[in-house]
């Protein structure tokens, strides 16, 4: 079965990157890109030279526009496309995938006012339930570097994650097992809050303390909101939680943190955002996961202050103040059950 | 008149087959480990001397045979153990299996609906014994009841009614007689066999016997071995997939989901033997009574072990004839006192399924169900992902219980009653409400304005599909709800929920209002409106 050809739906960086991973050693691997001129171009030069052109993809891996090609003789399927479009091509998909196949996502995000999630829309748009989430500290550049690295696969499925981890596994790449899907996709989309968070800290020049602060105190509050969508503790405590928070909150690459460091410097929200190609996931997040945590009265202190930052036009000084004052409180607690606010 | 197709009219020739496939498929499972067939041995062993222990009964000669496997099994060699899992095996499993005689199964079409009729009805009429027009006027069935036949026709039904009381089987099986619909095989509470003559039409109706007071794991391998081998052989077989009756009264959210994950096996061994598809379909099925037999004792019990389950109630309303037949005379009575919903037929991934038995998505798409069952095209067995679909079939069952809930006028004035007296009480607990309600007055005017209040929220509820409302609710005015709450509560329980008391309304019995309201928790209603909610909480007239 190691013949067996792998498919990659999503041609952007982490597509590529996941696609380099899986090409290894000649094994067969199809990638659906959006633009046919594109495609042509992957297989000529076996890289991706609009995005992450220091990935060298193997013999194996062919890119085609077309969706029907890329997924006919594929039964492992790798989904990484943008969360605002995941449910178009999940949709297009629809008519190419039956219940026999097994669909990996690798998409950080949330999609609408209900908080839906990316395995929720694959599950709502295809008749797949094979489903699973890959997510961690994976930033696309290092690993088409080679850089060690790990993930985590998260599904109901025990053959999702085998099959997913069959297909990954490699000298420089681990791939870890998880049944919590809810927690590994939350911990993906909850970290670039903290990281917006980490960004305002850098640029209003604080060190390593408030950075500690930050991270802990923000693995926390993902933790408490994501006991409450039903998530298990350990998960955030894995490479997928508090893993993926610590390289996106110390990572300068990371939009979220630049979108942190350019609010520090006293840039509106508005003048930021048009100046970046790709908008920072982070700041729809604050605003989704801020209304749905008032709902359900979760207490997040810090997606608080990153949401008067960002929504309400209150100074970096402020918000950070407001963070401080919590501590006046003598009920605050460290522990993650606590409510108290 | 009454259907003679179904594959349960030839089951007696398969019986012995039947039994012995159980004791191979048993067999093989186990392998010829002999760790795994020594603890399955232990643990029937110590589980059943336990329990003889605790029932007292050491005397009899069951005690002594397990307490000499007990002392043996130790010693046992691979052959010895698999001879010993054999034994149990063959025991246990003639133990369960039903029986099905088309002879027994005419009669009863021809006696048992006239018989009902003349339970149900207040007096003796020989001109009507003869028909079925009057149980027809009081259990309304409902439902796709074309397709569910069509369905039959084609491949294996399940179906899994809601449990509230111990006439659901009767009220079931009258519905499927009536209906044309094949009879089911279903596993039925060995205590149900000790009177010779249900045990008698129960054991040739093709009922098996399930001995709830055995828990060890070999038990109920070979319960869940026989179920799926019936499925597998295209025998309709019915669940209560609550397990037991609900205690609370609310519609079932916790499914026991054991036997229906047999399913799964059945269908992938169906398409390894050839089949072009699973061919095994779920109908969900709500019972909706006004009144419940039992509804004191089962309201009384959860109250008392709230949090812990007891399965068996050995003496209920359902066990002292003269309850049930007062409960035919009076509730039986009432215009269409209960009504039978049967759902959507769906596939066992919860897709719909239309008369031809093809499945479709929520978009309308046909689904190739095959495929969920397959590696790479190839059926294969996986349990674990087996259970997984199981998890999901239970939600989408919770979901179609909801759904097709009726709702009738006692629940609705239940419900309505208890929010007034949760404003009337502010910061009670259930049980401090449960105290301070009993004897509590409430104005008609404010009563009426609650139950109001439901019935608009029940109607916008039902119009997104969320729920069914019953004949009165769909068309009467909050006055007439009430006035139909108030007859069937003063009815047949020894004391009413609510009765009227002057002017005024009293809750004369706050354990049954809290039963009857508990059928619509599931349904999020809107809270009362907050400023009735001030009133009541201002006004304190407490009752005599």
């Amino acid at each position: 079965m190691g013949r067996e050809p792998v498919a990659v739906v999503g041609g952007g960086s982490w597509g590529t990157a996941i696609a380099h991973l899986l090409g290894r050693e000649d094994r067969p691997v199809r990638i659906w890109v959006r633009n046919a001129d594109l495609a042509r171009q992957v297989n000529e030069e076996r890289r991706n030279p609009k995005y992450l052109p220091e990935a060298s993809l193997g013999a194996g891996v062919q890119a085609s526009a077309d969706l029907s090609e890329v997924l006919a003789p594929c039964r492992t399927i790798f989904v990484v496309v943008p969360s605002k479009g995941l449910r178009d091509v999940a949709r297009a998909m629809a008519g190419h995938v039956d219940g026999d196949r097994i669909l990996i996502h690798a998409t950080k995000g949330l999609e609408g006012e209900g908080c839906t999630r990316m395995s929720e829309v694959l599950r709502e748009e295809t008749t797949c339930r094979r489903i699973g989430v890959l997510s961690g500290p994976n930033l696309a550049g290092e690993i088409a570097t080679g850089h060690p690295a790990a993930t985590v696969i998260a599904s109901r499925y025990a053959e999702v994650v085998e099959v997913g981890r069959e297909a990954l596994v490699g000298p420089r790449f681990r791939v870890y097992a998880s049944r919590d899907v809810v927690g590994t996709e939350w911990g993906g989309v909850l970290k670039n809050v903290v990281a917006i968070a980490a960004g305002v800290s850098h640029g209003l020049g604080f060190g390593m303390n408030t950075m500690a602060m930050l991270v802990t105190r923000g693995l926390a509050e993902m933790t408490r909101f994501g006991l409450a969508e039903g998530a298990e503790i350990e998960t955030f405590q894995g490479l997928s939680g508090v893993g993926d928070l610590v390289a996106t909150a110390f990572s300068p690459l990371s939009r979220n943190y630049r979108v942190g460091v350019a609010l520090a410097q006293g840039q509106s929200l508005e003048t930021i955002t048009q100046g970046m190609c790709q908008v920072a996931e982070g700041v729809r997040t604050t605003q989704l996961v801020h209304a749905r945590a008032g709902q359900m009265g979760i207490y997040m202190p810090i997606v608080e202050a990153v949401h008067r930052l960002l929504f309400e036009g209150i100074s970096p000084e402020a918000a950070l103040a407001d963070l401080m004052a919590i501590n006046r409180n003598p009920y605050e607690a460290e522990s993650v059950y606590s409510r108290v606010g | 008149m009454f259907t003679t197709h179904g594959r349960i009219f030839a089951f007696n020739q398969e019986r012995d087959a039947i039994l012995q496939e159980v004791v191979q498929r048993r067999l093989v499972a186990h392998g010829r480990n002999p760790d795994r067939l020594r603890l399955d041995l232990n643990d029937a062993a110590f589980t059943e001397i336990t329990r003889i222990e605790e029932a007292g009964q050491t005397g009899g000669k069951a005690f002594g045979h397990w307490r000499d496997l007990y002392r043996r099994i130790g010693r046992l060699d691979a052959t010895g153990l698999e001879t010993e899992l054999a034994r149990l095996v063959w025991h246990y499993a003639r133990d369960v299996v039903g029986n099905f005689d088309p002879r027994v199964y005419g009669f009863a079409t021809r006696v048992v609906p006239p018989a009902l009729s003349f339970l149900w009805r207040p007096q003796f009429n020989w001109s009507r014994l003869l028909n079925l027009s009057t149980a027809r006027e009081r259990i309304r069935v409902q439902g796709p009841i074309d397709r569910i036949r069509a369905l039959a026709n084609q491949g294996t039904l399940i179906l899994v009614p809601t449990h509230l009381s111990n006439l659901d089987s009767l009220a079931i099986g009258f519905s499927l007689l009536t209906q044309d619909l094949p009879p089911f095989t279903y596993g039925a509470g060995k205590n149900l066999f000790f009177n010779p003559f249900i045990s008698y039409f129960m054991h040739n109706l093709g009922a098996y016997r399930v001995d709830r007071r055995l828990r060890f794991s070999l038990y109920k391998e070979v319960l869940k071995t026989y179920s799926q081998i019936l499925i597998e052989r295209g025998y309709h077989s019915l669940f209560f997939p609550g397990g037991t009756r609900s205690r609370s009264g609310e519609v079932e959210r916790r499914l026991k989901l054991g036997l229906l994950g047999t399913a799964y096996s059945a269908a992938t061994r169906r398409l390894q033997a050839g089949a072009s598809r699973p061919g095994i379909w779920i109908v969900p099925c709500t019972l909706n009574y006004q009144i419940v037999l039992e509804a004191e004792t089962l309201i009384e019990d959860q109250l008392k072990r709230e949090g812990q389950h007891r399965y068996i109630i050995e003496d209920d309303e359902s066990s002292r004839i003269g309850r049930v037949f007062s409960y035919g005379r009076q509730v039986m009575n009432l215009d269409a006192s209960m009504v039978v919903q049967f759902g959507e037929p769906m596939d066992l991934w919860g897709h719909q399924v239309d008369c031809e038995g093809n499945s479709h998505d929520g978009h309308g798409r046909r689904v190739d169900t095959r495929a969920y069952l397959c590696r790479r095209g190839q059926p294969c067995e996986d349990t674990q992902r087996d259970h997984e679909y199981t998890e999901e079939l239970g939600r989408s069952i919770v979901d179609a219980f909801h759904r097709n809930t009726i709702a009738t006028v006692t629940q609705v004035v239940a419900h309505a009653v208890w929010r007034l007296l949760e404003a009337r009480f502010p910061g009670a607990d259930l049980y401090g409400l449960l105290r301070l309600g009993q004897g509590a007055v409430l104005s008609e005017a404010q009563v009426l304005e609650a139950v109001e209040h439901h019935r608009a929220c029940l109607h916008r509820i039902a119009e997104a599909g969320g729920i069914g409302l019953g004949h009165r609710i769909r068309t009467g005015t909050a006055e007439a709800l009430l006035a139909a709450a108030l007859a069937s509560f003063g009815m047949y329980h020894q004391r009413a929920a609510l009765a009227r008391s002057g002017p005024d309304l009293m809750v004369d019995d706050p354990k049954l209002l809290l039963y009857y309201r508990n059928r619509l928790t599931g349904h999020a209603l809107d809270p009362l409106p907050e400023a009735l909610r001030r009133t009541v909480a201002e006004e304190v007239k407490i009752g005599t």
